[in-house]
């Protein structure tokens, strides 16, 4: 901001003030610009090995540079008429006052039909669900025989070779030879995934290699059909292709991306130095736990050792017989107690049993005095009822005495009968009847005559 | 018998098992006999000396599998 500023208040500035100024500007802001245009003017200057040309369209150019050690890094070298994507950031050349691109990268471009199928099938295979986590197998620790589909001829096998007999020698490896670019090469990596995966050798993984190569060659990994194959496989499939840079649609499916063959033999092989090292320090522990447990049970077998009762067996035989006379007395103690107990117990007993009898015949005794006064009681009340109810009956006996018609008879009365009926009225009479008349003595008949 | 018992043990079935002795001594040693100890110790070294061996004498095997389409 300063800088504009200075400029704005119109100071004259020297030229080289202007260029630092103008270079600070540029270089802080670009520092990672990509630009697309044709490359012309290659010149490649010796013997330092830096490379010069100018990038242009069909209005404008910039001159670029590459230097040496870069140029051998980059694939896509610069020619004439080439049509590339440059990244890199600008350099302002201070003696001149021009400024450059100085080059990072240099990569081909106008592969836009790939690019855009790519992204097309990626796109498609997503949304099936090909690439989800959820499908992706895991591989084993310790793999024992593994499929290796690539060409037979070139570095990958030779590169995963070497690395596997380094690392994990024990592992068994099964070339399948199959054409990894080419028309055919699509039919020949499908078909060798499948017979990998129906073949009895029962591998624990598939690794599917190519060395790298312009994204051209590394087409037959971007089909769709290679990428259905790999789903499809039942093994565990690890993808290798091409370099670091260069993903492919086999990497998306696969369980598995290594960035080169050589990674994925270092991915997927254990490293045998670091299991011995592991398995030593196994056999140390293994050991330690034996001995400290080892030596904790003798240690205790030694103080059980040097204990005084296992060192003293004399002593333990006299303290057990002074137990034993100790436990003897104590159970004749106990005995004794207990005699004495029971002893006590029959003495209460017979006391408590005498002085209940006393109480006993006492009550007896008392009881029969009451029993005497009862009876002498009893006695004078039923003389008294006796005599009470004579002289009732005898009160009874002189009214029946007076309600008597003989006692009447006696006094002079007499009745009549006729017919053995009692006659009590003159009207039941007739003159001439026959009559008895009853005297307390007798009776005699007599019959009416007299009526009047 | 003992070669042949070591070759048709794999390396990972004896890792494994050798795993499950040193976790099992590490967990429960106290709990165990002497005995026991013992033979799980013996057990532990010859299953060390197999994974050993199937490092130690490895050598890398490649096969050629012909591809038919």
């Amino acid at each position: 901001m300063q800088l504009y500023k200075d400029i704005e208040e119109e100071q004259p500035l020297t030229v080289s003030e202007l260029n630092d100024y103008v270079k600070e500007i540029l270089e802080s802001n670009f520092r990672s610009v990509y630009v697309v245009g044709e490359i012309s003017g290659f010149k490649r200057s010796y013997p330092s090995g830096h490379s010069y040309f100018v990038i242009k369209d069909e209005a404008s150019q910039i001159s670029c540079n590459l230097w040496s050690f870069r140029y051998n890094q980059i694939k896509c070298k610069p020619e004439d008429g080439k049509k590339v994507l440059i990244r890199g950031s600008i350099r302002l050349y201070k003696l001149r006052g021009t400024f450059s691109i100085d080059v990072a990268t240099i990569e081909e471009f106008g592969l836009g039909d790939f690019q855009l199928k790519f992204e097309e099938l990626k796109k498609k295979l997503s949304s099936e669900g090909l690439f989800d986590g959820k499908y992706k197998k895991e591989l084993p620790e310790f793999p024992e025989r593994i499929a290796i589909i690539t060409s037979e001829t070139g570095a990958v096998i030779e590169d995963f070779k070497k690395v596997a007999a380094k690392r994990y020698p024990s592992v068994k490896l099964f070339l399948y030879p199959v054409l990894v670019q080419g028309k055919d090469s699509v039919e020949s990596v499908c078909s060798a995934l499948k017979n990998a995966n129906r073949s009895r050798d029962d591998y624990d993984i598939i690794v599917l290699a190519r060395g790298g190569g312009a994204i051209e060659d590394l087409w037959t990994f971007n089909e769709e059909s290679v990428a259905r194959a790999i789903f499809k496989s039942k093994i565990p499939v690890v993808s290798a292709i091409g370099h670091e840079i260069d993903f492919t649609i086999s990497d998306f499916v696969a369980d598995l991306r290594a960035p080169t063959p050589s990674a994925a033999a270092e991915m997927i092989l254990p490293d045998r130095a670091e299991l011995l090292r592991n398995l030593e320090l196994t056999g140390v522990t293994l050991r330690n736990y034996i001995e400290i447990r080892l030596k904790y049970l003798s240690e205790t077998l030694n103080n059980v050792d040097k204990s005084y009762s296992f060192n003293k067996p004399k002593d333990i035989i006299r303290e057990f017989s002074l137990r034993i006379d100790e436990i003897g007395d104590e159970i004749f103690g106990i005995i004794i107690n207990r005699i004495k107990y029971v002893n006590e117990n029959l003495e209460n007993t017979r006391k408590h049993l005498v002085i209940s009898f006393r109480s006993q015949s006492e009550k007896i005794r008392i009881y029969k005095g009451n029993f005497r006064e009862f009876d002498l009681r009893l006695n004078h009340l039923m003389k008294e009822r006796i005599k009470q109810i004579h002289s009732v009956i005898n009160q009874r006996k002189k009214l029946l005495e007076n309600l008597n018609p003989n006692t009447i008879l006696k006094r002079g009365f007499t009745y009549i009968t006729k017919n053995d009926k009692i006659v009590s009225k003159k009207a039941n009479t007739e003159i001439n009847d026959y009559i008895k008349i009853h005297f307390s003595d007798g009776e005699v008949g007599s019959k009416i005559h007299d009526y009047n | 018998m003992q070669k042949r018992k070591t070759n048709n043990e794999t390396f990972e079935a004896a890792y494994r098992k050798l795993e499950k002795i040193l976790a099992e001594l590490e967990n429960n040693i106290e709990e165990k006999s002497l005995d026991d100890i013992v033979k799980n110790y013996q057990e532990g070294l010859s299953l060390l000396k197999i994974c050993r061996e199937k490092l130690s004498d490895a050598e890398l095997k490649i096969e050629k599998i012909k591809n038919e389409t």
